[in-house]
């Protein structure tokens, strides 16, 4: 496990999520395992602050949950972008990347 | 976005309603995640005690989760208005006489406007019921002039209702109706019904499909004569055939025909009845085609001379209202020049300007409103008056209540209260106690609503309040208007609450004097209630003068008896000869004390002829001269006086000199200034033998109560269709209760399946007092209620100032004033008030009185007497309300009042 961990922005795990489902419908621990993974276990996501932040987002009408049976036989709830959630994640990620773009301008102040 | 707000409020309600399941949910996944993450370390080699205790600290706080996850679920704005409603609903149980009484004056405005509502809504919004768009479906009236003035009528010919199919092209569907009171079954089961004779293309306008067969179609209604087929109204299905399904085919009769049942309506289809639903439908067609006036068949669909029935019309679709209008009066043009042609006494279309409207369907939002609708709707505009006295009084109450909270609102503002919140929950409060006073309000309006339907709309049969979702849903939408005008005074009052003031000033200092607000509502209550009480006073003298007009013929012991003779058909002479031991029979019976032959009967029909007058140039011009025929008994049995001349005797028979009995009112118009006896009448043509004037009659109302200019002539019955009497017969006491007792002692006179029907003269007068009773009933009801509200809103705040001023008035007792000098001061303070609310609420009465006025009789609206007493009951009521609180101060002891400081 590599030292150095960064903990999340304000407001990007909205981001991270719907970016982890837009590859589709996940249950909550491969969302997390999925994260951890890509990010080559740079991010730290708190896992259990995962499940507000779905809740959240399933209330906004973003995603949609159902009860399925998971791989191995078990019953596991599964998120799935909505098409207002597609929306919002090209809406969001434009926004990061304006924003990261911003912020790299001007670290590159000399 | 709107997709977002309706998801969120979906995803909140379920979090409300179904927490246990989401909880659930939530620890069902929650277990999951961690099995799988203790799965993953225990494949890394990990101990399962081991794997789990690493899983738990990795994911967190399960209970921190648990509460972020419900904050995510929108629980807590939920919530927090739950609290609001436990802490209002704390606050009211603490108050308990606040609350009911803000809940009984509310629910005494809001039951008000329900009832009414019911009445209004029932008169002159609702449509019938299955109809489509009804937007788009007129009543057409047919408008000409007539004599000066413009007539519209919704009436007419079968021949009309052809020539505008004909002659129209922006209606998809034309459609004649008529209900017709007739014999329906067989033999003993036999019962006067409502008949719809409609045209096939009616149910297009419809969506009603049968309950069982089929409705007619336009072949089966078809000039002159349609197919006799029947369909069968659902009621009356019901009851008379018990709901069975092999009707079809049956035969049933109605009138003195022979109809084969084909289908059964729908439930509530009751085409464009106002008598309620139908028995039977049948084709139009069939039953004008087999229909005999006297013993010829009617030309009906070629001829203009009987107008009974109605057009309904669906404008097509993109077609204006003005446009469909225009469509109409082209074609009813074109149908005068018609019937013009055929009919040369009618005035050409360039003086009569025939033209036609498209109605509403609701034949009170026509041209011909009644003036019961009128009346009703002014009601209804009182009724909201009410309300409004109502509310004030609640925001008057509300406001008191805010001024003594004003320090607990003060110490919750200090304690970082947002003052938002603190208005949401003085909203909740206010809201709570209007869904409440909405919720016995409902009680209040189901069974008012009842009784003034049964005094408005006799015939509309029963409609139950509290299961009309109209009804339902308008008083729920004023309870909510009436908890938000309520609210909003505290409220003002919380926005301006000053912190520091509030929490240094003493309970006294809390709001010693009135406020300006408490003041206005005061003053608005007194000038409502003054306007409204006038608005009594003027109805009850109208109804009065009504009641006291004589209509030139006794009503309360008076029964009118009809033969109706149905399929059977007699002779003239056999006729006449039933007539005759009708009346005969009806003389000997006990509690009889006479009987007489009549012609017609007021209110109900007249009977009209062509009449020539020697040196008068056209008759008819002076108006419409209406006819009764009537045996000698006639004016003893119904009580008109004879004021010159000789009344009919038995003498005038037939083969006798004809002779008649004219009323003053057309004696004085026939020959103004002269002598009107012996005069010389012709009927039908200036050649006819004479009708000697004889006898001259007080004179009757028979069209209208109050403008009826009384053209009345009479004949002896022996001398003018004898075959087509009626009875009227004299009982002791009150004619209602013998109605039946007598229709069964007379029916075994009538030959065949012949019948009779017994009617107490006062039903048939009652509808035309009708409205005078309603305005007269309601205004003082209202007012009524108006002013005991406006009398405990002056109570409460006379009340409420004394004890805020015990301590100046103990002051007073202590420097020696007497108990009247306290009394004085009190009551004055509450009269001064009330005498600025009579001058305002008078003047606003007298400037209102001009639109009130059409629907007055025999009183002026500006009537001093009215005035008068109104401003003696206010008052009077005024020195009551402040009277008692005077004496509560003073009673005031002064050592007592200022040892509390």
């Amino acid at each position: 496990m590599p030292e150095e961990r960064l903990d999340l922005p304000q407001g990007t795990l909205d981001l991270l999520i719907l970016k982890a489902l837009s590859l589709g419908p996940q249950h909550g621990w491969a969302i997390s395992e999925r994260l951890h993974q890509v990010s080559r276990a740079t991010l730290q996501v708190p896992q259990g602050s995962l499940y507000p932040a779905l809740h959240r987002l399933e209330r906004r009408g973003w995603i949609s949950a159902r009860w399925d049976t998971s791989d191995n036989n078990r019953k596991a709830k599964y998120y799935e972008l909505t098409k207002s959630g597609r929306r919002q994640l090209e809406d969001e990620a434009e926004d990061w990347r304006r924003l990261s773009a911003a912020v790299e301008l001007v670290l590159a102040m000399r | 976005m709107i997709s977002e707000l309706l998801s969120d409020l979906k995803y909140r309600f379920r979090a409300l309603f179904r927490r246990g399941e989401m909880e659930h949910e939530l620890d069902d996944e929650m277990r999951f995640h961690l099995e799988r993450e203790a799965e993953k370390y225990q494949a890394a080699g990990m101990s399962p005690e081991e794997a789990h205790r690493r899983a738990r600290v990795v994911f967190g706080g399960v209970d921190v989760v648990k509460e972020e996850s419900r904050d995510a679920w929108g629980l807590s704005y939920l919530e927090s208005i739950m609290q609001d409603l436990r802490y209002a609903i704390r606050a009211l149980r603490r108050n308990p006489g606040f609350t009911v009484g803000v809940m009984v004056t509310l629910a005494l405005g809001i039951g008000a406007n329900t009832a009414m509502f019911s009445v209004v809504d029932r008169l002159l919004f609702r449509s019938p019921p299955l109809l489509r768009d009804p937007d788009q479906v007129h009543r057409i009236y047919f408008a000409s002039m007539d004599r000066g003035t413009e007539d519209a009528r919704s009436g007419t010919e079968y021949t009309r209702y052809l020539d505008m199919r004909r002659w129209t092209s922006d209606f998809s569907d034309l459609a004649a109706f008529s209900v017709r009171g007739l014999a329906v079954g067989v033999g003993n089961d036999t019962r006067e019904g409502q008949v719809a004779t409609i045209s096939a293309s009616l149910f297009d306008l419809f969506d009603a499909k049968p309950v069982v067969g089929r409705f007619f179609t336009a072949q089966e209604d078809t000039v002159p004569v349609g197919a006799m087929v029947a369909v069968l109204g659902y009621g009356y299905w019901q009851t008379n055939y018990g709901g069975r399904s092999d009707v079809l085919g049956q035969s049933i009769e109605v009138g003195s025909t022979k109809y084969t049942i084909i289908g059964v309506a729908p439930r509530n289809f009751i085409a464009f009845s106002e008598e309620g639903a139908p028995a039977v439908f049948v084709p139009i067609t069939a039953y004008a085609g087999t229909f005999r006036a006297g013993p010829q068949l009617t030309n009906y669909y070629t001829r203009y001379n009987w107008s009974w029935l109605e057009i309904l019309a669906r404008r097509k679709p993109g077609i204006t209202l003005v446009q469909a209008e225009a469509d109409l009066s082209r074609a009813y043009r074109l149908s005068w020049d018609n019937e013009q042609s055929l009919q040369h006494t009618l005035p050409p279309a360039e003086i009569a300007r025939p033209h036609a409207i498209a109605a509403p369907v609701q034949t009170e939002r026509g041209p011909n409103q009644s003036r019961l609708a009128k009346v009703a709707t002014w009601v209804s505009s009182v009724a909201a008056i009410v309300l409004l006295i109502a509310c004030a009084n609640v925001a008057n109450l509300m406001l008191a209540r805010s001024i003594r909270r004003r320090r607990e609102i003060a110490v919750r503002l200090a304690l970082g209260v947002s003052k938002g919140r603190l208005v949401r929950q003085l909203l909740t409060e206010s809201l709570l106690l209007a869904t409440a006073g909405g919720a016995l309000g409902l009680i209040v309006g189901h069974w008012g609503g009842a009784l003034i339907r049964a005094l408005v709309l006799p015939d509309h049969g029963a409609g139950h309040t509290l299961s009309d979702h109209r009804t339902l849903g308008f008083a729920l939408a004023i309870s909510l208007g009436a908890g938000i005008i309520t609210g909003m005074a505290p409220i003002f009052q919380v926005r301006r609450t000053d912190l520091s003031d509030s929490l240094k000033a003493g309970v006294r200092e809390g709001g010693s004097r009135r406020t300006r607000a408490r003041t206005g509502l005061l003053l608005l209550q007194a000038v409502l209630s003054v306007v409204l009480l006038v608005g009594a006073g003027l109805f009850v003298r109208s109804l009065r003068n009504v009641e006291a007009v004589r209509l030139g013929y006794d009503v309360d012991p008076i029964l009118y008896i009809y033969p109706n003779t149905r399929s059977l058909k007699l002779s003239d002479d056999a006729a006449e000869a039933t007539r005759r031991q009708l009346v005969e029979t009806a003389r000997s019976l006990p509690g009889v004390e006479s009987a007489a032959l009549g012609l017609t009967v007021p209110f109900w029909d007249t009977w009209t002829e062509e009449l020539f007058v020697t040196g008068i140039d056209s008759v008819g011009r002076l108006g419409s001269f209406t006819i009764q025929g009537v045996s000698p008994e006639y004016f003893a049995t119904m009580g008109t006086r004879i004021l010159r001349g000789r009344g009919i005797t038995a003498e005038d028979r037939k083969g006798t000199p004809l002779v008649a009995v004219l009323s003053q009112a057309m004696a004085t118009t026939l020959w103004p200034g002269q002598e009107a006896l012996g005069r010389c009448l012709r009927m039908n043509s200036d050649t006819m033998p004479c009708v000697t004037v004889v006898g001259i009659a007080e004179n009757i109302k028979q069209n209208s109560i109050t403008e009826d200019p009384g053209l009345h002539y009479y004949l002896p019955i022996e001398q003018f269709h004898p075959e087509a009497a009626v009875v009227f017969a004299r009982v002791k006491g009150i004619a209602a209760g013998q109605a039946e007792s007598l229709r069964r002692q007379l029916q075994p006179l009538m030959p065949g399946d012949s019948y009779l029907t017994v009617t107490p003269m006062h039903e048939i007068v009652d509808p035309n007092v009708r409205s005078w009773q309603l305005g007269a009933t309601m205004f003082l009801v209202f007012g009524g209620l108006a002013l005991v509200l406006s009398g405990i809103g002056l109570y409460s705040v006379v009340a409420y100032d004394v004890a805020q001023r015990t301590h100046e008035l103990g002051v007073r007792i202590a420097l020696g004033a007497s108990v009247s000098d306290v009394i004085r001061v009190v009551v004055g303070d509450g009269l001064r008030f009330i005498l600025i609310g009579i001058l305002f609420g008078g003047g606003l009465a007298l400037w209102a009185g001009r639109w009130i006025q059409p629907l007055l009789y025999a009183v002026s609206p500006r009537d001093p007497v009215v005035f008068g007493v109104v401003a003696g009951v206010l008052l009077f009521a005024a020195g009551l309300a402040s009277l008692l609180p005077a004496l509560r101060a003073s009673r005031v002891d002064p050592t007592v009042a200022l040892r509390t400081e």
